[in-house]
């Protein structure tokens, strides 16, 4: 027996030790594991991706996962972008992801019908246990519910050995999701069938968008030349969003000020006066593209207008 | 003693003759190239470099900047700094100087900045030992610096200048490193050739400005990150340059003999023709290499001797033909290749290229003193089979085999 997964996330979301927890966790069961993740940008909300294969027998090669058994997605959002490991996921295998959303919607978003699904809110539990969002724990738990290893108690083990802190308070939300994952098997499996595509080895698509050329049309020396940033929507990081309930806001321009990503603007809005007259004014809203979901805004807002609503 | 090069070449400049030790003729020779920043830290046995190129900014004969680091890596730091502005620099170290800039070495390669580097060879400690042998500069092999091996003063003043038009061609755009012997080359006080019109220098080795570096006017980042995406073939750039510039070496060298009046080659044969046995070495020893050949001819020995003058890039092809019908090749090291296949940096990368083995010898190592009768006597043990390819022999290492 040999299992091979991916784990894609973002930067600061706990993928890395994810992955460690389960390949400790296992290793204490008396599998042989190995954790490798793949390091980028080093970077928060960057796209991450991380290997664990585990085996009955020992092994030492480090083959990157081209067709996994198990593709464990941390955020909704990058299964639009990282179609291409859902797609190469064994027919029969497993797709895990964290999300509010309802069982059935992800299933249209994942697209397959022959893969067992597993969907979990892992930011939630990971919330109300941990106080952070970092659903590490809780994919762990709903990996170790569908494979049916590594034990709980070894997961636990696992958190002593990896963080030595806030243990309980991780096994909490382990235990919550092995227990609430929800699980929708596939439709049918044909075992002969092949995945539909691999996951290549590069790692452009988790630091892009550009294209990749020979050595010879590479930028001489490595050097930058003017561009822009725009093309990295930062706002694909994500978890919760700013609302701005308008009647409470008194165009004070304190969450412009303090908003780090430049991601309050003010547009102007046409409103409805009094006796139907056609007014414009202007009013504060937020550059979805950019807007990191930081919170930063809601908290200094003096009157309360904005709320911060989860989005994955 | 720079024989092989002076008396046929038709000159087009006026020279004059004047008498300088191999370190004040470095110096003079950068004054000529008229860098823009020096940044350079004193250490044994280059010091007098740079104390001469200190007096030539401080009294007006050359406009530089000369900042007196304080230390060998700060050294490295600010001409990269300077040459990523597009300014000509110039530095120089040697020995543990050199281990303390190492770590700048190849980021002045993958940067691609034309930085001239000189280098009064000198050994590694422990013991202390402040004197000549060739062990900085082959730590030096894998960086991707071009490096130069000189015999002489005169070859070392003109190699530096040869050195500034090579690493500013912009099919180059590589640091360059002109090595010399501590002691043996750098205080040694010889004949030395120099232009009468030292405008003649530049007029060889014009600045170019053509490489990347920053500029007001065409913002650049320089020295970004490299991801495992990008790193290689940004290096593999560095390496293609490094393999090209061996036509630029070799086409810069011809030119200065048609301006000058010598010019040197990639390596430097002496009496190679029909040898049954060669003496390949490196630096200052060569003169007495080539009087242990003429005596070996004389007594009836078909020897031959060949001197390595650039190491990097490798002239593989050059050495291939120049020894490809030589039967014993006998290597003399200056520096150790320690507990490696054999004991000599060059002697292994002559066995690779020659694709068969050679006579491995170890000599001079913390300028322990030689004379041509060692050397006569080392060539004899090979020739006569008392000693063998691939075993390690040494020259003047008492016990030693
Ligand atoms: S959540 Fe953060 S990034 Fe987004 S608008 Fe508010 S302050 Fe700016
Ligand atoms: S801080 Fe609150 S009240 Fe002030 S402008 Fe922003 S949303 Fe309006």
């Amino acid at each position: 027996m040999r299992i091979e997964t991916v784990w894609l996330g973002r930067g600061g979301q706990g993928i890395v030790t994810a992955t460690y927890i389960i390949a400790n966790a296992a290793i204490l069961d008396g599998f042989y594991a190995m954790a490798n993740p793949e390091f980028g940008a080093e970077r928060r909300g960057a796209p991450v991706k991380a290997f664990l294969t585990i085996s009955k027998e020992p092994f030492d090669d480090q083959e990157p996962v081209k067709t996994p058994d198990v593709v464990v997605v941390f955020d909704d959002k990058l299964i639009e972008p990282m179609r291409f490991a859902i797609d190469a996921a064994k027919p029969g295998g497993y797709v895990i992801v964290n999300t509010a959303k309802k069982p059935e919607e992800v299933k249209r978003l994942v697209g397959r019908n022959d893969v067992y699904l597993v969907v979990l809110d892992a930011i939630d539990i990971a919330r109300r246990h941990v106080k952070l969002d970092v659903p590490n724990g809780p994919l762990a738990g709903a990996f170790a519910k569908v494979m049916g290893f590594p034990r709980l108690e070894s997961i636990r083990q696992a958190f002593e050995n990896q963080l030595g802190k806030a243990v309980e308070e991780n096994f909490a939300a382990t235990k919550e999701a092995y227990e609430t994952a929800v699980v929708i098997p596939p439709e049918r499996v044909d075992p002969t069938a092949k995945p539909r595509g691999i996951i290549s080895t590069t790692s452009a698509f988790l630091t892009g968008p550009y294209e990749l050329v020979g050595w010879a049309e590479v930028n001489k020396a490595g050097a930058v030349y003017p561009g822009t940033s725009l093309p990295y929507t930062t706002g694909g990081w994500r978890i919760d969003k700013p609302v701005i309930d308008h009647s409470k806001c008194i165009m004070c321009r304190k969450c412009w000020l303090y908003c780090p990503d430049d991601a309050v603007i003010e547009a102007w809005k046409e409103i409805e006066g009094p006796r139907g007259r056609k007014i414009r004014m202007k009013a504060i809203e937020f550059d979805y593209n950019y807007c990191k979901g930081c919170g930063i805004c809601a908290d200094v807002c003096p009157t309360g207008a904005i709320q911060m609503v989860r989005e994955i | 003693m720079t024989a092989q090069v002076l008396a046929p070449k038709e000159r087009k400049v006026a020279q004059r003759r004047i008498a300088l030790t191999g370190n004040h003729a470095v110096a003079l020779a950068v004054k000529m190239c008229r860098p823009e920043v020096i940044a350079a830290y004193p250490i044994t046995p280059q010091t007098p470099v740079v104390e001469r190129l200190a007096e030539y900014v401080n009294n007006g004969e050359l406009d530089a900047e000369y900042i007196p680091v304080e230390s060998e890596h700060s050294a490295m730091s600010a001409v990269i700094g300077a040459s990523a502005m597009g300014a000509r620099t110039f530095t120089e170290t040697a020995s543990q100087g050199l281990g303390h800039m190492y770590e700048n070495l190849p980021i002045a390669v993958g940067l691609r900045l034309p930085i001239v580097m000189g280098m009064a060879v000198r050994t590694y400690s422990a013991p202390i030992n402040v004197w000549g042998d060739y062990s900085d500069v082959m730590s030096m092999r894998e960086l991707g610096w071009i490096i130069y091996l000189t015999q002489t003063a005169q070859e070392a003043f003109d190699t530096v200048i040869q050195a500034y038009r090579v690493a500013e061609d912009s099919r180059v755009h590589l640091p360059v490193v002109v090595a010399y012997d501590g002691f043996w080359t750098s205080h040694v006080l010889q004949p030395l050739e120099v232009p009468e019109d030292e405008e003649e220098v530049m007029r060889f080795a014009p600045i170019t400005r053509s490489w990347v570096k920053l500029d007001v006017d065409r913002p650049v980042s320089i020295g970004a990150v490299g991801t495992p995406e990008w790193y290689w073939e940004i290096r593999w750039q560095a390496v293609e340059a490094l393999r090209g510039s061996i036509k630029v070496i070799e086409e810069v060298d011809e030119e200065f003999g048609k301006v000058f009046g010598r010019s040197y080659g990639l390596a430097v044969p002496y009496r190679l023709e029909n040898a049954e046995l060669a003496i390949v070495t490196y630096g200052s020893i060569f003169g007495l290499v080539k009087k242990a050949v003429d005596r070996l001819r004389a007594e009836g020995v078909r020897a031959g001797a060949l001197r390595l003058r650039v190491i990097r890039p490798w002239p593989r092809d050059l050495l291939r033909k120049l020894l490809g019908h030589v039967d014993k090749v006998v290597v003399i090291d200056r520096a150790i290749n320690h507990g490696g296949p054999l004991y000599g940096p060059m002697a292994v990368e002559l066995e690779a290229t020659l694709a068969r083995p050679v006579y491995n010898v170890l000599a001079t190592v913390g300028m322990r003193a030689i004379d041509t009768d060692m050397i006569y006597e080392g060539a004899l043990k090979a020739y006569r089979g008392q000693w063998v390819p691939d075993e390690v022999y040494t020259i003047g290492l008492r016990g030693g085999p």
